[in-house]
């Protein structure tokens, strides 16, 4: 589907529209709260949190290793992917060499970023999401709709439904039954895995240690049932130490779900050691790139890696709330979704994200880690007009130049810093301004204006006027 | 003290009697206002577009007309934010960067000049009413001009300001964002008018010309009668400079 279509059927989407109206003011009034109970100094500590990934990123290469040397240290087997199909390979090869025909699977963007799910079911191997939310959206055949909450689109009555119709059950609509529909569903699933999926939230370099949060323990599941954990780490996970690590994470729940803690926070040092009793005999973690370290080359866009994924720009975006995420067709949507996946993907195949946003800058006022997404969603639309920072950008050479735009910019321009053509043109607004109501279906610009809104006055009387004691010059 | 008035290009085109009102406002306590007649536009336009060069050729105009050491009044806050902070990202590292700084720090919002500069002290003469008040983006994220504004509502004795559930949101003007993307900019404003609707009020006040277009347009479509008003306009009118 077109992606003006996209936007229009979402628009018109009643329930849609209700429910992320709900979840959105919900998730910006507990995180409203939380700062304002809970949080003496949180500037500060935003400051602190964008200072801890300021520096990770400036000495990223190093940090990968050291977390490397660490973590083989450790027992877990450390590989490196480029691209998308790196990653997904190295997890085929491992579930060939182990006879695996079922993956379960803990919450994951980044197997999202490399469409691993498909890539699995074309190979035969099946993947079995475990976080609530994915099953809803697994089950309906959807990508997340958000990157912290996947099925926050749906409302507990149409999860009823959704379960009534795809696991044959009784349809319910109270949580805790919806809850022990999804429970009873998800042990019998857990029994024979051999192979779990995680994503990464922190990765510590100076531990060789991965962190995971989670609200639902079935993520734990995933990393601790089966005999072999491989989680997939985006390479901007890496922390130094656990004193970075905390301080992210203090900075993530609340800007996430307005919490002060999850419920579990699994942190993974190693396979299972001799005499314990539960655990994986092998942890891989895979380090996938996926043109991050072009942005990372990036004086200017290499900030988007700090993001630690609290999805607090969509919960706080007033396009993002009324579309939801499916309209932008990526991946990531929302503020960060704008700035990464046309980075990510390609700015000739997801620019026109960069339209959903008319700069009011909340994303950036709220960013845990101050990333200034706003300026960032502005200059990467400079960058489609080729006035950007001339820096490589993923796919910018395929993109054409928009020429009525640009001649109509010019021309702006010009009028502008004219003080001739300016005076004309506001002397043109006064005359046909007042008449120009009958034409406005023929004016694009005006007929997209009026299709919502009355005809504005439009006088221009004040060039005209001699106010007493003012002078003039 | 002399100050330049920038009436910026959609108090020109369309708000021309909030102009008048924010000049009778400066004069009233104290300034001596300039009107420089080859003034135009702070060029956010083309700079929210990503037209980066258009956008210098225009603050350039700017810099070069108000040349002596005045301070630069707006009735916008947004387009104060422009430039007070955006023309100094815009002219980093360019031979500019110095005069752009000497003219960005003698930008004011209006707001903020009758507060802290002029010490306003409102008056009012005006009927008892109650309204609400729209912050715009800019205003508030950028220029942080907003409490300035509120501020000097609240001083009129007879005004109850009753607050909007959701005063920080967007109202989907966004400039050029409104004509791009019509569809989501409707959804928007729909959702801003709901919230003013359900505070029983009987004014929507907003101290920048694009959002009270973008409502008033949107409200008056839809036959709410909640009157919109321009912030210097309604100030002016309470403290009987018309």
């Amino acid at each position: 589907m077109e992606a003006r279509e996209l936007i229009t059927e979402k628009l018109n989407d009643s329930q849609l529209r209700k429910n992320l109206d709900f979840a959105m003011s919900l998730l910006q009034t507990n995180r409203k709260k939380l700062l304002k109970d809970r949080y003496g100094d949180w500037e500060a500590l935003r400051e602190e949190g964008r200072k801890v990934k300021q520096n990770t990123l400036s000495r990223l290469p190093e940090l990968l290793e050291r977390f490397e040397e660490n973590a083989k240290k450790n027992g877990i087997q450390v590989h490196w992917a480029s691209d998308a199909k790196d990653a997904n390979d190295i997890i085929y090869n491992l579930a060939k060499k182990n006879n695996v025909t079922k993956i379960l699977k803990g919450k994951s963007m980044a197997s999202e970023e490399i469409h691993f799910n498909a890539y699995l079911k074309k190979k035969g191997i099946q993947a079995i999401e475990t976080d609530l939310g994915e099953i809803i959206i697994q089950l309906i055949d959807e990508p997340p709709v958000h990157i912290v909450v996947p099925a926050i689109h749906k409302n507990r009555y149409e999860i009823g439904e959704i379960f009534e119709k795809h696991l044959k059950v009784e349809r319910f609509s109270e949580p805790k039954d919806l809850n022990a529909v999804a429970r009873t569903h998800l042990r019998k699933e857990f029994q024979e895995f051999k192979m779990g999926l995680s994503g990464v939230n922190f990765a510590i370099a100076n531990e060789g240690a991965i962190w995971l949060l989670e609200n639902e323990g079935n993520g734990r599941m995933s990393t601790t049932v089966p005999d072999i954990h491989i989680a997939i780490c985006g390479i901007e996970k890496i922390v130094e130490s656990f004193d970075d690590a905390v301080i992210l994470d203090t900075l993530l729940i609340p800007s996430a779900t307005g919490q002060s803690i999850t419920c579990y926070n699994n942190i993974i040092t190693s396979p299972r050691k001799d005499g314990d009793l539960d655990g994986p005999k092998e942890v891989h973690v895979i380090l996938l790139d996926h043109h991050r370290s072009d942005i990372l080359s990036h004086k200017h866009y290499s900030k988007a890696l700090s993001c630690i994924r609290c999805g607090t720009c969509m919960n706080h975006c007033p396009v993002y709330e009324k579309v939801g995420g499916h309209a932008y067709g990526a991946t990531y949507p929302g503020p960060i979704g704008e700035v990464i996946s046309p980075q990510i993907f390609g700015i000739d195949r997801y620019g026109y994200i960069l339209n959903l946003c008319s700069l009011c800058g909340r994303c950036s006022e709220v960013c845990p880690v101050k990333i200034p997404l706003a300026e960032m969603i502005r200059d990467l639309r400079s960058e489609k007009a080729g006035q950007g920072s001339g820096e490589e950008i993923l796919g910018i050479s395929r993109i054409k130049p928009k020429m009525a735009e640009k001649l109509g910019f010019k021309i702006f321009a010009f009028l502008a810093s004219t003080p001739w053509a300016w005076k004309s043109m506001l002397w043109g607004v006064k005359v046909f301004g007042p008449i120009g109501k009958p034409l406005a279906p023929l004016l694009p610009m005006i007929k997209q204006w009026t299709s919502c809104r009355a005809y504005p006055t439009l006088d221009a009387s004040f060039q005209s006027q001699k106010l007493e004691g003012v002078i003039y010059e | 003290m002399k100050v330049y008035f920038f009436g910026t290009c959609l108090g020109n085109m369309a708000y021309s009697k909030a102009l008048v009102s924010s000049i009778k406002l400066l004069q009233h306590y104290g300034a001596q206002v300039i009107y420089k007649k080859d003034q135009s536009c702070c060029g956010q336009p083309s700079f929210n577009s990503g037209y980066y060069e258009e956008t210098r050729k225009v603050a350039l105009a700017n810099i070069n007309l108000f040349d002596q050491p005045y301070p630069i009044v707006i009735p916008s806050g947004s387009c104060a934010g422009m430039m007070i902070h955006d023309y100094l990202e815009l002219f980093k590292d360019t031979p500019h960067f110095e005069r752009v700084q000497e003219f960005s720090s003698r930008v004011y919002d209006l707001s903020d000049f009758l507060l802290n500069h002029l010490n306003a002290n409102l008056c009012d003469t005006g009927e008892k009413t109650t309204v609400t008040w729209h912050s715009n983006c800019h205003a508030l994220r950028v220029s942080k001009c907003v409490e300035a504004s509120k501020t000097l509502i609240r001083m009129l004795e007879n005004v109850n300001l009753v607050e909007l559930e959701r005063e920080e949101e967007c109202c989907g003007f966004g400039g050029t964002f409104s004509i791009k993307e019509p569809e989501i900019s409707k959804t928007m404003v729909e959702k801003k008018i709901q919230d003013i609707l359900s505070r029983n009020v009987e004014y929507i006040i907003s101290g920048d010309g694009g959002c009270l277009l973008n409502i008033s347009g949107a409200m008056k479509k839809m036959g709410c009668d909640v009157k919109p008003a321009h912030l210097y306009e309604f100030l002016a009118q309470r403290i009987g400079l018309e």
